[in-house]
């Protein structure tokens, strides 16, 4: 056994320093392969990201939501009509909620307004996210104007800068109190944007929901796990989309690796046959081989995450943010919050170093049967 | 179909895994056919150079086997949230009724794959390949197995729709609609203990006899084949819920999770490793009598033998550690 | 003792360039002689060297080492008998350029798993017999024709092979060279190693080195002299 074990530590040595006598060959198929799987990483670290982002955001949502809709058209909702709901059985509570998206043509930008439910600023004072205050520059105690839904502008203090363990929640939020939402966008009194319910029993959602529907037939009912699954549908369908779109790639880098397994400079295959005629078995080369492909992948593999992690996670993805996201135009940039996870690894794995290493198994096999006496002719 | 990432790479893999195995299979069918040890032909040398081919393929496909059995796990678990009703892995596999198929086809092709590697191995040690012919007709055996876990796991996938929303109606309504078993079904616990424990004890008990006296080596590798479903049974109906500490959460997967420090694996890998040693024994059995084996052959099976009761202990210590000091009582 | 009965050998068979480098061959070597391939090039000497030393194959007849047979032996059982019975030294040294003249020599004894630091000192002891420890760590390409003879020389001998097989040792040397290889292959001889050497070099075939000169031509056994 400890034979064996020096044995690959002998031909591991051996690899690396033959690795390290043809830097200029496998430099550029160093740098072919960690650019694919930096590609790859970073569209699967992307989406990952923002599936796990939508993810907290709804995990405070409500478990329905309900909203009015008009001639097919999203509406305001009459709080009224929150009565009735909560008479369904099994409806814990049901809250008229205000919330809105307001364009600051300034800055060119959107801020989500929200009325919280517990602890409302006072009227005339406000909350707003990280991003705000950066990029208006505006810091706890200060007063900010807004124009108002007539075109006035409206001051307010600021009370606080959020926090959030989700940045895509907090970044472009605006808390203010009820009086000054219903003043700065117009909504009527006995109006609200949606109404959210609590519901006991997740089994129960299909019929609370129906029996909504019932009573108010222009009501629309959302439940919060729908949601959730759409996001990472869509999610998950845009990085798979860019990965089929990408498999070009993988092919075109399958072919170069292909290339560069099967032509060995005589240089090589000189060696492999001064090795083999010395006393090296076919399968010593071939494990020299392998070796020599999992030191190439290994390296690419680690340098491409990291590589795609920096990217991700500190640059905002800066190279294809936009394809991504889709509605990133709508949103302040904000940064991702670092995530990473094996199942992502191992796919990341199979899409790059699998295809790889099968594509050299069969031209490192020609390598290792070269005739021993071929030196000798 | 989901163009999931996890998907795409299966998929991807599935294809390379079978592309590898038809090149084996034709090079064995070859082999089979025009194999002549006693000729210095040049195609002889080619055919025996092609074997250490092969060799390299089944390792590299028993590595594989094993990576896309974890990656199936794992991506089953992380689209359970897009099927209604489905909480994990268990979930997503019974959204269709291939996904139990995919699964079972792929834990079949890596028990497979071990079993040639062991074959191939006992092969390489003797002079003038004796078990050549049992080696490649096996590999003609695992060829279908493994091209028709491609075409299941193909089918299981693209027959995946996610219940989303699709317009301004919520889809909610299709919410109950189809039936998925969150849960698989409970086997009852108690008599699961006592047959587990004692089958275990029988295992061990004939694994020491061949070790010592190298005798029975077919009862042993019957054991590990029975071994290996009673412990996956097990799994379900007692040991998982003691990691869980739910009495009702009968889940063979959800184990594999950081939630549960990933036990699962250890738990798996060992149970495997026995296994694929255990019925390796039994295999190497009928070639005693090959002359240029009669020595190795036994040495061989006294090893894996050794590494079979040492996986299969172990694993019975780590599942019976939570239900021996473990809080958690079923009965509660 | 190594004998070859009737072997032959035919490279690319049934292809339209098929060619015989060798037809039909009878050989004794006992152990313990030094036997010299005589003949010009072209004449099979090589691939008779090749053949005997199980480098390949014969495509007919078999070759006995010890009273067994190798012939029909897979080829991994043939390389491990190659490792641990012969040492090579090869007309153009066939040395690997960018390492060290010491790992040069121990690469042969890398698949045997030998420790590491034994087998370094191993190395280093056999450089230094052929004056060449300081040299140990100068790569190949800086090192004289000589002096990477003396190498390849020390490589052949890490894993005390009991045969030496040379083809065309002095080729690539000057006479002055050629005299001191032939020294040190008489000094081998002298610690009982069994040497078989192909040459056409009357420095080799006419020193006092060699027992037996065997004459080749066009693949066959032309002629055969015995000294002493």
């Amino acid at each position: 056994m400890p034979n064996l074990i020096e044995r690959q530590r002998h031909i591991i040595d051996f690899t690396l320093s033959s690795l390290l006598r043809r830097k200029g060959k496998n430099c550029a198929l160093l740098l072919v392969y960690t650019l694919i799987v930096f590609i790859l990483a970073s569209v699967l670290f992307f989406t990952h990201a923002l599936k796990r982002e939508a993810a907290l955001l709804l995990n405070e949502a409500p478990e329905i939501i309900v909203q009015r809709t008009l001639a097919g058209r999203y509406q305001t909702i009459p709080i009224a009509w929150s009565d009735r709901i909560l008479k369904i059985n099994g409806v814990i509570s049901v809250r008229p909620r205000l919330w809105g998206y307001h364009f600051d043509s300034a800055f060119k930008a959107n801020y989500t307004l929200t009325v919280p439910a517990g602890n409302p600023p006072q009227q005339g004072s406000i909350d707003i996210g990280s991003g705000i205050s950066m990029m208006r520059g505006a810091n706890r105690g200060d007063i900010i104007a807004f124009t108002g839904h007539d075109g006035i502008p409206r001051s307010f203090k600021i009370r606080n800068i959020l926090e959030h363990e989700s940045q895509l929640l907090a970044n472009d939020l605006i808390l203010l109190s009820e009086e000054d939402y219903r003043d700065f966008t117009g909504i009527p009194a006995d109006q609200a944007t949606d109404l959210a319910l609590r519901v006991r029993n997740s089994r129960e959602y299909g019929i609370i929901a129906e029996k909504i529907t019932r009573i108010y037939p222009d009501t629309r009912p959302i439940v919060r796990t729908e949601i959730l699954r759409t996001y990472d549908a869509l999610f998950g369908w845009r990085s798979g989309l860019l990965i089929v779109i990408f498999s070009a790639a993988i092919l075109a880098f399958v072919i170069f690796a292909w290339e560069k397994a099967t032509g060995l400079s005589a240089e090589e295959r000189r060696e492999i046959g001064i090795l083999k005629a010395v006393g090296w078995e076919t399968s010593d080369i071939l494990l020299m081989k392998f070796w020599e492909g999992t030191v190439i992948s290994l390296t690419a593999f680690l340098v491409g995450i990291i590589l795609a992690y920096l990217h991700v996670f500190f640059t905002s993805s800066a190279l294809f943010a936009p394809v991504l996201k889709g509605w990133s135009t709508l949103y302040p940039a904000f940064p991702l919050t670092p995530f990473l996870d094996l199942g992502q690894v191992a796919t990341l794995f199979f899409l790059t170093v699998v295809p790889y290493t099968i594509t050299t198994i069969v031209p490192s096999w020609r390598a290792a049967t070269i005739d021993p006496d071929a030196v000798m002719r | 179909m989901i163009l999931h990432p996890g998907i795409l790479a299966l998929f991807l893999s599935s294809l390379l895994i079978s592309l590898m195995t038809i090149y084996a299979a034709s090079c064995g069918f070859m082999i089979l056919r025009r194999w002549d040890i006693d000729s210095g032909s040049e195609l002889q040398l080619a055919l025996e150079r092609r074997t250490c081919l092969i060799s390299s393929i089944a390792s590299y496909l028993l590595a594989l086997q094993l990576l896309s059995l974890f990656l199936f796990i794992q991506t089953a678990d992380s689209i359970s949230h897009l099927f209604v009703g489905a909480m994990c892995a268990v979930g997503t596999l019974t959204v269709n009724s291939f996904g139990y198929p995919t699964l079972l086809l792929k834990v079949l092709n890596f028990i497979l794959a071990g079993l040639w590697l062991i074959l191939n191995h006992a092969d390489n040690r003797g002079y003038d390949y004796p078990l050549i012919r049992a080696k490649y007709l096996l590999l003609l055996i695992m060829a279908p197995f493994i091209l028709t876990e491609t075409v299941v796991q193909c089918i299981y996938f693209t027959g995946l729709k996610p219940d989303i929303i699709t317009s301004c109606c919520g889809t909610l309504f299709s919410q109950g609609s189809r039936g998925i078993a969150s849960e698989i079904l409970a086997i009852p616990t108690a008599p699961m203990k006592i047959l587990f424990y004692s089958c275990m004890a029988a295992t061990l008990a004939a694994g020491a006899r061949l070790f010592l006296k190298g005798k029975g080596s077919y009862i042993f590798a019957i054991m590990s084949g029975v071994t290996f479903v009673i412990s996956i049974a097990s799994i379900i109906s007692f040991i998982s819920l003691y990691f869980y500490e739910m009495p009702s959460h009968h889940c063979p997967f959800c184990i594999l999770q950081k939630e549960y420090g990933y036990v699962g694996y250890p738990l798996y890998a060992l149970m495997s490793l026995g296994t694929i040693t255990g019925l390796g024994v039994g295999l190497l059995q009928p070639f005693r009598k090959k002359e240029t084996l009669g020595m190795i052959i036994p040495a061989i099976q006294r090893k894996l033998a050794a590494v079979s009761l040492f996986s299969f202990f172990i694993y019975t210590l780590i599942a019976s550690w939570p239900i021996l000091f473990s809080s958690f009582n079923l009965k509660g | 003792m190594i004998s070859a009965r009737g072997i032959s050998k035919v490279f690319n068979h049934g292809l339209p360039n098929e060619f015989a480098a060798l037809h039909p061959v009878s050989l004794d070597v006992s152990l313990h002689e030094t036997t010299v391939l005589k003949g010009p090039s072209g004449s099979g000497k090589t691939t008779l060297l090749g053949l005997m030393a199980c480098m390949a194959r014969p495509t007919s007849g078999r070759i006995f080492l010890n009273e067994r047979e190798i012939t029909s032996l897979p080829e991994r059982f043939l390389t491990e008998i190659r490792r641990s019975t012969f040492g090579f030294i090869f007309q153009q040294f066939n040395l690997i350029k960018g390492l060290s003249a010491l790992e040069n020599v121990m690469i042969p004894a890398y698949p045997t798993g030998e420790k590491y630091s034994i087998l370094r000192r191993r190395a280093l002891e056999s450089l230094e017999m052929f004056n060449l420890g300081q040299r140990a760590d100068a790569r190949i390409e800086w090192l004289s024709g000589g002096e990477a003879q003396r190498v390849a020389i020390a490589r052949a001998l890490i894993n005390n092979p009991a045969i030496i097989i040379a083809d065309e040792p002095t080729s690539h040397l000057d006479s002055i060279q050629s005299r001191e290889f032939i020294d040190i292959m008489t000094d081998l001889k002298a610690k009982g190693r069994t040497i078989i050497l192909a040459s056409h070099d009357p420095i080799v075939y006419d020193s006092g080195l060699a027992d037996r000169v065997v004459e080749m031509r066009d693949g066959r056994i032309a002629n055969e002299i015995k000294s002493s």
